[in-house]
């Protein structure tokens, strides 16, 4: 009898322990603020992108890039439960640009702590801060100018900026091809998409989620449509340009893991 | 006592105005949208118009150190006696004495505009400066050195505070200034528009009202409302230069649909804005006049109002050119082009 209270008793004990435990966890308020990362990590098809580096196309096109820059703009962070944090949009547009590894990380401060599983962004400039003018820009002229990403003749930015040479069966000497999207007259071509993130991104005061995100530029000449540069190695412009922004460039990105350290 | 009062007053004053010299400036400046004006295009929500904002504009406007050589301003280019144009160049020249391909336009009424030169470039007031500064011809500014500039400027590091509640000198700001100048520059009180309002001086001739009717029935389509312009890209016929090839709203868009058009301008002060159409080809208006009744080509995009049955451009007297022309020299705002607030000296 007097065992099986001290069982009880321990039994009792643990049920408690273990109960307090839980409960603990289940009213754990998440509070305070923190800061995510998002790392934007360009491939090329299957391998790693770097430049002066050989790839070749679907249509036989070899290219060898020298220069990759985007605009990543518009963040909005999803929550476990179906609620959004965004970005405040004049803090919200950022440079990616391969030639400088420290624009490719991507740090958002003063996010609220909470479990998050996707992203949204966009890809250029959106039709509303176009309609906003100036304002909410601060230095972003400055900062698009510093990585060639002014396109003047539309007094705006360019979206995507992709260059180097190519040479093909019609095309043997190297010969540069320029990618370059942005708003086109009326044609605002910003494009945004939604990526799911395989584990949660946990923002806590004192743990920073880094998110990995490949991005591959190969989408952009050689996906559902297909960039030919015998054809004209200039795109700069007109359908071509719509339908990178629209077809090609959404299924540039994906979520490889998160890091929540 | 006295003495001791007055030191001390004049010690608060000179503290008070020390202090505000480097603070916001809140003098808003009540604009009005004239009566016979559409609404204005421009919504100022973020950018209201204060003495401070405009005068800084107006100093970016005139600053030469915009430009790479340090000479090229934006009014360089655009003259206040030639309604902000270029007098009498076909083409201007900017730095490096490059000249570009098209006739420089007025500045004027850029608020009742949605698109800006005369590819439609751009469609805001406040982004379009972005274009004349950067481009290699005109200004061939760097902005990154042109903040550099305004940041190590006495009179822009006071102007830029007392005109900008966040005082910061950036790219911003500066658009918003030159906007804020831009938006100013209107164009409203020719003896045309005081004939619209019935004020004194709205006198018009009986030839000009004859112009003015004839200017209804044959011109009004395009060069709409008291602006003068539907806002619209057009191919007006006129013949295609080999040498230059413009492709005009096609180089924005490269859409064939745009091919050699270019935008409906605004006939405001047109008698002070020679020579006239995109590329400068007409010095007079007697010679734009010619052009729509017997010089009209066919090319791709014609318009379709200046093609009727086979028949191309709009037929049009001697007398009624002369009518016509008479009309469009109310147009001229003598008020505007000598207007001391947005004079360079």
């Amino acid at each position: 009898m007097k065992f099986q209270l001290k069982n009880i008793a321990i039994a009792m004990i643990a049920t408690l322990a273990i109960t307090s435990c839980s409960n603990d966890d289940d009213t754990e308020t998440i509070s305070g603020e923190g800061t995510l990362k998002l790392e934007f990590d360009n491939v090329y098809g299957d391998a790693n992108f770097a430049f002066n580096t050989p790839y070749t196309n679907s249509n036989g096109e070899i290219i060898k890039a020298t220069n990759a820059v985007y605009i990543i703009s518009n963040i909005v962070l999803t929550k476990e439960d179906g609620s959004t944090y965004t970005v405040p949009k004049s803090e919200s547009y950022f440079f990616v640009n391969e030639a400088d590894v420290a624009s490719t990380l991507l740090s958002l401060p003063n996010i609220p702590a909470a479990n998050y599983t996707k992203v949204t962004f966009g890809i250029g400039v959106d039709e509303a801060q176009f309609n906003a003018g100036a304002d909410g820009q601060g230095d972003m002229w400055a900062n698009a100018q510093a990585v060639g990403m002014t396109w003047p003749w539309t007094a705006g930015y360019k979206f995507v900026k992709f260059e180097g040479t190519y040479t093909s069966a019609a095309t043997t000497t190297e010969t540069q091809y320029k990618v370059h999207t942005g708003k086109t007259g009326d044609v605002y071509n910003y494009t945004s998409v939604t990526l799911d993130f395989p584990e949660k991104a946990l923002v806590r005061t004192n743990i920073t989620p880094q998110v990995h995100i490949m991005a591959d530029l190969k989408e952009v000449i050689d996906g559902t449509t297909v960039i030919n540069f015998d054809e004209g190695a200039s795109i700069m412009g007109g359908t071509k340009v719509q339908n990178i922004m629209a077809n090609n460039v959404p299924n540039m990105f994906e979520v490889h893991h998160v890091h929540n350290d | 006592m006295n003495k001791f009062l007055f030191i001390a007053t004049l010690l608060l004053l000179v503290s008070c105005s020390s202090d505000s010299e480097l603070e916001y400036q809140n003098i808003p400046i009540n604009y009005q949208v004239p009566s016979n004006f559409p609404p204005l295009a421009y919504n100022m929500g973020n950018n209201p118009l204060t003495e401070k904002g405009f005068e800084l504009g107006k100093k970016i406007f005139y600053d030469g150190r915009l430009a790479s050589d340090g000479v090229v301003s934006c009014g360089f280019c655009h003259i206040q006696e030639d309604a902000f144009t270029h007098h009498g160049h076909t083409f201007s020249h900017g730095v490096g004495d490059g000249i570009g391909i098209r006739n420089a336009s007025p500045i004027q009424n850029m608020a009742y505009q949605t698109q800006f030169f005369w590819d439609g470039a751009a469609n805001h007031i406040e982004l379009l400066s972005m274009s004349p500064i950067s481009n290699e011809l005109e200004m061939n500014g760097n902005i990154i050195d042109i903040i550099t500039m305004m940041q190590n400027d006495s009179q822009y590091q006071k102007l830029f505070k007392q005109a900008f509640e966040n005082g910061t000198i950036n790219s911003e700001n500066m658009l918003k200034a030159l906007a804020q100048f831009m938006m100013m520059l209107t164009s409203s009180n020719s003896r045309f528009d005081k004939y619209k309002r019935n004020e004194s001086g709205g006198t018009l001739t009986q030839m000009e009202l004859d112009g003015y009717a004839l200017f209804n029935q044959k011109c009004a389509s395009c060069h709409a409302t008291d602006i003068f312009t539907d806002n619209t890209f057009r191919n007006n016929g006129l013949s295609i230069n080999p040498q230059i090839q413009d492709n005009g709203r096609y180089n924005v868009t490269e859409q064939e649909v745009d091919r050699y058009k270019f935008k409906v301008p605004s006939l405001r002060n047109i008698e002070k804005t020679a020579p006239y159409m995109h590329d400068g080809r007409f010095y007079t208006l007697e010679a734009v006049l010619n052009h729509y009744s017997s010089g009209v080509t066919d090319s791709q995009n014609l318009d379709p109002s200046l093609s009727n049955n086979g028949t191309l451009g709009i037929p049009l007297t001697d007398d009624e050119k002369t009518k016509i022309i008479a009309f469009l020299k109310t147009l001229t705002d003598n008020e505007f082009l000598t207007d001391s607030r947005f004079a360079e000296f």
